[in-house]
């Protein structure tokens, strides 16, 4: 969910009435990464949504929190993200004891929690804004979208040098945006019917106005000036959070965050997901491909209705050959031309997991077995919520 | 030609029934007052009115369709109760152990310094230790509530009926023993009634899952379970009432036993549906219209007074044990506030206990006063408890 409280200029700015100037790049250390997860609250009783997230935190603030855990727009959510990391063990261990956590504390009040991009059978307008000024603004902004839009995702963010090299990743990225949506997909399910998509989650982003891809600007003052500074001027953002691309530059953690995985249902899958972006983020700063070109986004919003609507079996265009490319196969290629900078990076173990996946099927394919095995909505919420817990 | 008398008599329920169903929308419309409240309210001035020429309370239908109503509402709470978090959070049971045995001791002391016979004491204590399931879920679906003071409340309150069965059923088996002296008849009164039910309720819970599975509907609409169910409860409660077993424990087991071998069925419809509301409406309206006005009147000093001390023992119990079990205080408190219904549960297992030819509104004058003051107030004091822990939308609220 993209919803997050204000920033610190975009509400001093509001105040002024002038309108917010982008705030500057800070540079991190590239390739760093962490791991931002939107989880579903479940209740261990009929296994609908519940709106649990206040007495989640409250039980969570008792003693210290290995990470962070924050409320989400609705009350059946919960977003929990990462500290910063270099490699994938120590990214896994931390979001295992962030998991242990939350499902301890979930067990005492009787709430589960898991992955998974849409919980199968909620009913949106049953859903509960939480209590916070951001939350209630936005939810009257949008209407009954801010309620739709309670769907669950990964956010992954990678450390950048300076605001170009974030602009050079970030469009250099956009072939490879339909792998991360296939390899996530965990939402085959929505409001209690069968969508027939391997990730559906992304469609309820579609509806909102700033969503989709990034404008095609390679230079970060380029992007503050002829770009976020105008758009300020319209009135329409405040901040950079008020943009919903699958891939956004974030200068106040100087960062790129990709927005475009549905929850997975493991913890383990979260991180290797998040290294398979940090592996060719390395393998796209050596210059291994021809520099990203605006032409590319001919086939931008195809290749992703493809991963959204056929996962792992879908069919891409390569942007610059045209050429027609099984997904599966595709991603298959590129995780062994990356094995070099995994073993560089330490995320073999990351990216083998991946490796199984693309040939085993998605959550979203594990989900609809759990479906066809029990016959129940029930049982597909079991199993992500028993995935969850015993992990991989 | 029909004596008007007669035919008056024969509208009387039905016209009843309209009038209060209608109160309750316009208040609740109006006030935000629970429309149970209002059905309660309207029951007992109707039953006080139309005493002399429409006799409702005698007649066995009206018992049975309020036990329907309320075997719904009981399968329902057992179908949203996860054993499983018991055994999670063992606080949960011990909160429940205590609240429930304080609440039985302190209005036993009470009521016999009031001079009130022990038996009639314990029987009246038995019945104080139930929180209605009637009141908390109708309450509950009515709010949309949601969150620990409203998952709480339902546990603690599916659990204290089950001992205040227990409880009372081993004292009626007490007082029989002392009066016939036949311990026989008096097991039979108590013990083997509560097995029994418990059982009916269990073998139900075991069958109608295989029958959905079996024809294939788990997986379509919720609907098809939900018609399941209800027909379900409708033959398990006509059983337990031909047979003169407890309708309460056979719904609650049913709907627990359906819920943990659920794995393959669909989510019931909440609160039955129109069904459900329908048979709601019987069901407060007949309970309320039992109590007569006499004996609340000569009940009421002594019952406001149990009244306060048994919802300060839950209260006090709760708020105590709240942190331990994992929230605050004040949302302890509230929970042990949302337990106050009890009216219904009260008046249901009386109406049964006369069936077996034993009146204890008679000699529990106090009974009468407690029921109609927690039929009233109590679903009030739950939606209140739910409204100040938040866990009710707040767009509702505004």
């Amino acid at each position: 969910m993209p919803f997050e409280t204000d920033s610190a200029a975009g509400a001093a700015a509001a105040g002024t009435g002038a309108a917010p100037a982008l705030e500057p790049f800070r540079a991190s250390q590239s390739l760093t990464l962490g791991v931002e997860l939107e989880l579903q609250l479940v209740s261990l009783s009929d296994f609908d949504l519940v709106p649990a997230s206040p007495d989640m935190l409250d039980l969570l603030a008792r003693a210290p929190f290995p990470g962070n855990v924050t409320p989400e727009i609705t009350q059946s959510m919960i977003e929990i993200n990462s500290s910063v990391h270099t490699g994938h063990g120590e990214l896994l261990a931390q979001l295992r004891e962030i998991r242990d956590t939350l499902v301890r504390a979930g067990d005492r009040l009787n709430v589960g929690v898991c992955g998974g991009g849409t919980h199968p059978f909620q009913q949106w307008s049953q859903r509960r804004i939480y209590a916070k000024p951001r939350f209630r603004e936005v939810s009257q902004l949008y209407g009954y979208l801010a309620k739709q839009f309670t769907v669950f995702g990964q956010h992954v963010h990678i450390g950048c040098r300076s605001g170009d090299e974030a602009l050079y990743l970030l469009h250099a990225l956009n072939r490879y945006v339909p792998h991360f949506i296939a390899l996530s997909a965990s939402s085959p399910f929505s409001q209690g019917s069968d969508t027939s998509f391997q990730s559906a989650r992304l469609n309820s982003v579609f509806a909102f106005p700033l969503s989709g891809r990034a404008p095609f600007l390679l230079r970060w003052d380029a992007f503050a000036e002829d770009y976020f500074n105008r758009m300020a001027g319209t009135g329409i953002v405040r901040s950079m959070k008020d943009f919903y691309w699958d891939l956004r530059p974030k200068p106040e953690y100087g960062t790129i965050e990709l927005r475009v995985c549905d929850t997975p249902l493991s913890v383990e899958r979260a991180a290797a997901l998040a290294c398979y972006l940090q592996a060719l983020c390395r393998y796209l700063l050596e210059g291994n491909e021809p520099a990203p070109r605006e032409d590319d986004y001919l086939v931008y919003n195809y290749n992703r209705f493809q991963a959204c609507r056929f996962g792992l079996d879908g069919t891409l265009v390569h942007p610059q050959r045209h050429e027609q490319l099984p997904l599966r196969e595709d991603i298959l290629t590129t995780l062994r031309r990356l094995e070099p900078h995994a073993a560089a990076l330490g995320s073999g173990a990351a990216l083998d997991l991946l490796y199984r996946e693309s040939h085993t099927g998605s959550d979203a394919t594990f989900l609809r077995q759990a479906f066809e095995a029990d016959g129940s909505r029930e049982a597909i919420v079991d199993a992500a919520l028993r995935r969850f817990r015993a992990g991989e | 030609m029909t004596d008007p008398y007669v035919s008056l008599a024969q509208l009387a329920w039905p016209l009843a029934l309209v009038l209060s169903w209608m109160a309750g929308e316009i208040l609740f419309r109006w006030t935000g007052l629970p429309r149970i409240s209002i059905y309660g309210l309207a029951g007992f001035a109707f039953g006080n009115l139309a005493k002399g020429f429409a006799a409702p309370t005698d007649d066995n239908a009206f018992l049975l369709l309020a036990n329907l109503g309320f075997g719904l509402i009981l399968f329902e709470l057992g179908y949203r109760i996860n054993l499983r978090w018991l055994r999670a959070n063992p606080w949960i049971v011990a909160t429940s152990l205590a609240e429930s045995s304080l609440t039985f001791v302190a209005v036993v002391l009470v009521a016999q310094a009031f001079r009130m016979p022990a038996l009639a004491a314990s029987l009246l204590a038995a019945l104080a230790m139930a929180s209605s399931p009637a009141g908390l879920v109708r309450v509950f679906n009515e709010q949309q509530a949601g969150g620990q003071v409203t998952e709480r409340a339902l546990h603690l309150s599916a659990l204290n009926c089950v001992l205040a069965v227990f409880a009372y059923n081993a004292i009626v088996g007490i007082g029989v023993f002392q009066t016939s002296g036949n311990l026989g008849h008096a097991a039979a009164a108590s013990l083997l009634v509560l097995g029994a039910s418990a059982l009916l309720g269990s073998v139900a819970g075991m069958l109608v899952p295989r029958w959905l599975r079996g024809m294939g509907r788990a997986g379509s609409s919720g609907g098809d379970a939900t018609m399941t169910f209800a027909l379900a409860v409708l033959l398990l409660v006509a059983v337990t009432h031909v047979l003169h077993l407890s309708p309460v424990l056979a719904a609650l087991s049913f709907g627990l036993v359906a819920r943990h071998r659920r794995s393959a069925l669909g989510v019931a419809q909440r609160n039955f549906g129109a069904l459900g509301d329908l048979l709601s409406v019987m069901l407060f309206v007949y309970a309320a219209s039992t109590l007569d006005w006499q004996h609340v009147w000569a009940g009421l000093g002594l019952g406001t007074l149990l009244v306060i001390v048994r919802l300060t023992v839950k209260v006090g119990v709760c708020a105590a044990f709240a942190r331990v079990s994992g929230i605050s205080v004040r949302k302890g408190a509230l929970s042990g506030l949302a337990l106050a219904p009890m009216g219904v549960f009260a008046v249901l297992l009386i109406e049964q206990t006369r069936r077996l030819g034993v009146d204890l509104f008679h000699s529990l004058a106090p009974l009468a006063a407690i029921a109609l003051l927690l039929q009233l107030a109590g679903p009030l004091i739950s939606q209140r408890a739910v409204i100040a822990a938040n866990e009710t939308p707040y767009d509702k609220e505004a």
